[in-house]
């Protein structure tokens, strides 16, 4: 039983070779698609802005998929954001210090992060009531504390974070890759990764093969709350501004990145390379709703259509591959 | 004599009228707002609660715990007839269908006040709201002026279906329509959110390799807007509107051209001394309109201050303008 | 059977929870003030509630098959659109009422095809079509709200029948449909069979398939059922007024005791915990507790209902 589990997750691995590689496709369709019908597509302003953006988005479905793969789920994202931002932007404005906000931000986060573990590993309570009940929770934290106010302007040094560039890229973006790196490492090489894997699979085998479960469970919970924390500082960075509502359309956009990407809602299954795929695939449409200038109202419809077909044909795709 | 008469006469009306508190009777007055974190929402609460006070009433705030949520308005509204307050300040979630709550409070005999959105139904005690469409036309004429008449401009809208959305949009397109020499590139939806703004811009920039306006249905996506160009480091002349303070420092700082004043502060300060004065037996405007007023670089000073620190305007002043 | 009927034992076993979480906030707000007791305020907390139990009532079997309904709240509108739409352009409120439930209907088929037939998986499916409903709303109505709609239908919402408000009626009526479909025929017990045991229904010769698109579709006609309240209750109908409800809808099926795995449900349960979430709302209304605090509150009652049956489970 045991062996099963720690076999799974090797073959896991070259599945998803394969999933990824159905995924980079219809990423790459998706591209040569809007390369054809506007010409700003392709321009290098063009293409690091949907890095930049892709590369928000993904660190905020990053440690979400961990979560996933546990078959958990954290509908606390957008509201850990909010609530990381409103913090953090407070401290840099009191202290006029950037590594302070950072400080700030991230720990703000991690701690959200280790209240739903908690909630989730020692109390028993299901991850979708958990992380729904805190998300209200944090929601009302964040509005009584702005009681509707904004904080904006942020030192220089602290915006680099968000809008400046390294080499002529944006650093956002080195932080993704910083992210993906570390992400896919955890999850693939190291036996605290594989045994998230297992614990997704089958929580029962993996416990009694002596895994510490709610260990792991808070680890993954914390993590996916410190990327929360990490993706509202470049949030801050960025728009330079904090306001109470800043998280509050961000979460349903984090999960379809992740499922989008192919890790499934059971757990056990799925990468964060495919989270990577699954946001680049979300940035693209609204970017190419803008370019287009698609119209208000069909933006919904049109992302809605795409969503469904990406993850179909992953899904068919899925079922006739070897 | 009979000019001395009259004039006495005159003067006692006139004292009636400009009197402040007959009597500090403790009214409670309800106030509905749209939610808890537009900032706008904020000045009419703080505008609502400093004239309640020097009036001697007393306002309870009931907002969504869902922004913008029309079933919960409703509920909300169904609970506090319950409660019995003397008079309703209200801000519709939607005009339209919130018209059924305004009709339940006139059944259960509650005065109710309507501000910033102009409710469709109902009997009202008053309206007192700055127009949306004019404030959009105003904005953007004083933007089109200052481009010289001539250029390229982007519209960003606010959240389909939103009356001010709608009505600012059209006041933008309608000043578009008196400039033929200014080309409208686009115009896409950015929800009144800060980020959504940023990441619409840039896009647009990317589009678009000459913008020399930018028309934004609100402050937020303004500075949004901002943020974009200067990271693009592209120059264009941005305009707002809401009057926030964030706006009027960013107007100070010479970034932002300007931005349309939507006083909610003194909305919420008009709205609540006329329930009351209402509930007094004392007579009141059936509506007040504030004049548009655009906030930039020549008349910022006056906005600087924040709201919590502003008086109400005194309603008589208002009422002979 | 009997292995299906023991399924729900487990559930019962765990009513305490959102129960004594309900008998607490009664007892709690009516000492609080003398005007929450009244029958015209717990009138209002179950005609307010009526719209999400219609809701609820089918996502609670969709839950049971380990699946999720997100496009409800949108499907929901999408169908308020329609109903008020036709009722204006032909006059007829019965046919109104049809053209929502129709459309219901076919986003209820359409999320159980894609989940049935084509295997994507209940979150992105419902993900997707909540996106296509949402999106039809927007662009059909250009985000204005439809008026215009004729008082019959108003009074579905606002009239009485032997002095019960109608909407209490439809709320009992549909639970007891729901009571009736779930633990007393073959389609229930299929649903139990769903989540828990999908061999054995397919070794009992039924299409697990068609089942589970038959949950999905129910609950799409639900929500075309529950555009008819919300139609009256508004006297209109608006393209972002159903949003999010699925959440709520969810939420409270979570709170009454059905769980996301093995198939057990409780309907009872998640009537407890639509009207929990009403008489708590309605409670601090009363009491004037500003909204930053409501808000916690409701996440606070959440996590509660949970984790008193958690404790409960341990041995």
């Amino acid at each position: 039983m045991s062996q099963m589990a720690e076999t799974r997750p090797r073959l896991a691995l070259s599945r998803d070779v394969l999933q990824a590689f159905y995924r980079l496709l219809a990423a790459a369709l998706l591209c040569a698609a809007l390369a054809l019908a506007s010409d700003a597509f392709l321009t290098l302003g063009n293409i690091l802005n949907v890095l930049r953006q892709t590369a928000l988005l993904f660190l905020m479905a990053s440690g979400l998929t961990l979560v996933i793969l546990t078959a958990g789920l954290d509908l606390s994202v957008g509201a850990n954001i909010g609530l990381s931002a409103c913090l953090a932007a407070s401290v840099i404005q009191a202290t006029g210090s950037a590594g302070l906000g950072v400080a700030t931000g991230i720990g703000c986060g991690a701690l959200i992060g280790i209240c739903n573990g908690a909630l989730v590993a020692w109390l028993r309570i299901p991850s979708f009531i958990a992380t729904y009940g805190m998300m209200w929770m944090l929601t009302g934290v964040t509005y009584y504390y702005m009681a509707g106010e904004t904080i904006h302007g942020f030192p220089p040094s602290f915006r680099q974070f968000g809008s400046g560039y390294l080499l002529g890229v944006p650093i956002p973006v080195y932080v993704m890759v910083l992210f993906l790196g570390i992400g896919t490492l955890f999850a693939q090489r190291t036996i605290w990764g594989q045994q998230i894997y297992a614990l997704g699979a089958n929580p029962e085998a993996t416990r009694l093969s002596g895994v510490p479960v709610e260990r792991r469970l808070l680890l993954v919970y914390t993590f996916s709350g410190a990327m929360a924390g990490l993706a509202s500082l470049i949030i801050l960075a960025r728009i330079n501004s904090a306001q109470g509502d800043i998280g509050e359309e961000l979460t349903l956009p984090a999960i379809a990145a992740v499922l989008i990407g192919g890790t499934s809602l059971f757990g056990g299954s799925g990468s964060v390379s495919g989270t990577l795929i699954g946001a680049l695939i979300l940035t693209l449409v609204l970017n190419g709703m803008n370019l287009l200038q698609i119209n208000a109202s069909w933006q919904p419809l049109a992302t809605g259509l795409i969503i469904l077909l990406a993850v179909g044909i992953d899904t068919i795709t899925r079922r006739t591959a070897p | 004599m009979k000019t001395i008469v009259s004039l006495a006469a005159l003067v006692v009306l006139a004292g009636q009228v400009l009197a402040g508190p007959a009597l500090a009777a403790n009214e409670t007055i309800a106030v509905f707002t749209k939610n808890q974190t537009n900032p706008y929402f904020q000045a009419v609460r703080v505008g609502s609660e400093t004239a309640a006070k020097s009036l001697g009433a007393k306002v309870i705030q009931y907002i969504p715990t869902k922004p913008d949520s029309i079933p919960e308005q409703l509920s909300q509204v169904e609970d506090v007839i319950v409660k019995k307050p003397d008079a309703i300040l209200f801000i519709p979630v939607d005009y339209k269908a919130l018209v059924p709550a305004v009709e339940k409070i006139n059944a259960a005999g509650i005065p109710v006040t309507n501000i910033t959105d102009r409710i469709a139904g109902g009997k009202l005690v008053a309206y007192v709201g700055a127009d949306d469409y004019n404030i959009g036309l105003a904005t953007a004429r004083h933007l089109l002026k200052q481009m010289g008449g001539k250029g390229n401009v982007v519209i960003l809208e606010g959240v389909k279906g939103s009356l001010t959305n709608t009505d600012r949009v059209r006041g933008f397109n309608d000043a578009l329509k008196e400039n033929s020499g200014v080309k409208l590139l686009a115009s896409q939806p950015a929800n009144y959110q800060r980020l959504n703004a940023l990441q619409v811009m840039e896009n647009l920039i990317q589009s678009f390799p000459q913008i020399d306006g930018v028309l934004a249905a609100n402050d937020p996506m303004a500075v949004g807007a901002l943020e974009a160009l200067d990271g693009a480091n592209r120059k264009a002349l941005v305009v707002g509107i809401n009057g926030s303070k964030e706006a009027v420092e960013m107007i100070k700082a010479g970034r932002l051209l300007a931005s349309g004043d939507f006083n909610g502060f003194i909305q919420g300060c008009l709205g609540v001394e006329i329930a009351i004065r209402n509930l007094r037996k004392e007579q009141t405007p059936k509506e007040i309109i504030l004049k548009p007023v655009v906030i930039e670089k020549s008349n910022f000073q006056a906005y600087e201050a924040p709201v919590e620190q502003r008086t109400c305007p005194k309603l008589s002043d208002m009422v002979t303008n | 059977m009997s292995q299906i009927r023991t399924a729900a034992l487990p559930a019962l076993a765990r009513v305490p929870g959102v129960a004594i979480v309900l008998v607490a906030l009664l007892v709690g707000f009516s000492l609080a003030g003398p005007r929450f007791l009244t029958p015209a305020n717990i009138a209002n907390i179950l005609m307010q509630s009526t719209v999400l139990i219609l809701l609820a009532l089918p996502m609670t079997l969709i839950i049971m098959t380990e699946g999720l309904d997100l496009s409800m709240g949108a499907v929901l509108t999408l169908a308020s659109i329609a109903l008020a739409m036709t009722v204006v352009a032909t006059g007829s409120p019965a046919l109104g009422f049809l053209a929502g439930l129709a459309v219901g209907l076919g986003f209820g088929l359409a999320n159980g095809a894609l989940v049935a037939l084509i295997g994507i998986p209940p979150f992105i499916a419902t993900l997707g079509t909540l996106g296509i409903a949402q999106g039809l709303a927007l662009a059909v109505t250009d985000g204005q709200s439809v008026v215009g709609i004729p008082p019959s239908i108003e009074r579905v919402y606002s009239g009485t029948l032997f002095a019960v408000p109608i909407p209490i009626i439809i709320g009992a009526a549909a639970y007891a449909l729901g009571h009736l479909l779930l633990y007393h025929t073959r389609f229930g017990a299929a649903v139990f069979a769903l989540g828990g045991n999908r061999e054995a229904l397919r070794l009992a010769g039924a299409s697990d398939r068609a089942m589970l698109i038959v949950v999905y579709a129910v609950g799409g006609l639900m929500a075309g059922f529950a555009a008819l309240l919300m139609t009256a209750r508004m006297n209109s109908a608006h393209p972002t007024a159903g949003i999010g409800l699925e959440f709520d809808a969810i939420a409270a099926v979570a709170v009454g005791g059905t769980s996301f795995e093995r198939g057990n449900g409780w309907l009872f349960g998640t009537l407890l915990g639509v009207v929990a979430v009403g008489v708590l709302r309605n409670g601090l209304n009363l009491l004037a507790v500003p909204s930053s605090a409501q808000v916690a509150c409701i996440g606070a009652l959440v996590i509660l209902a949970l984790f008193i049956d958690a404790l409960r489970s341990r041995p």
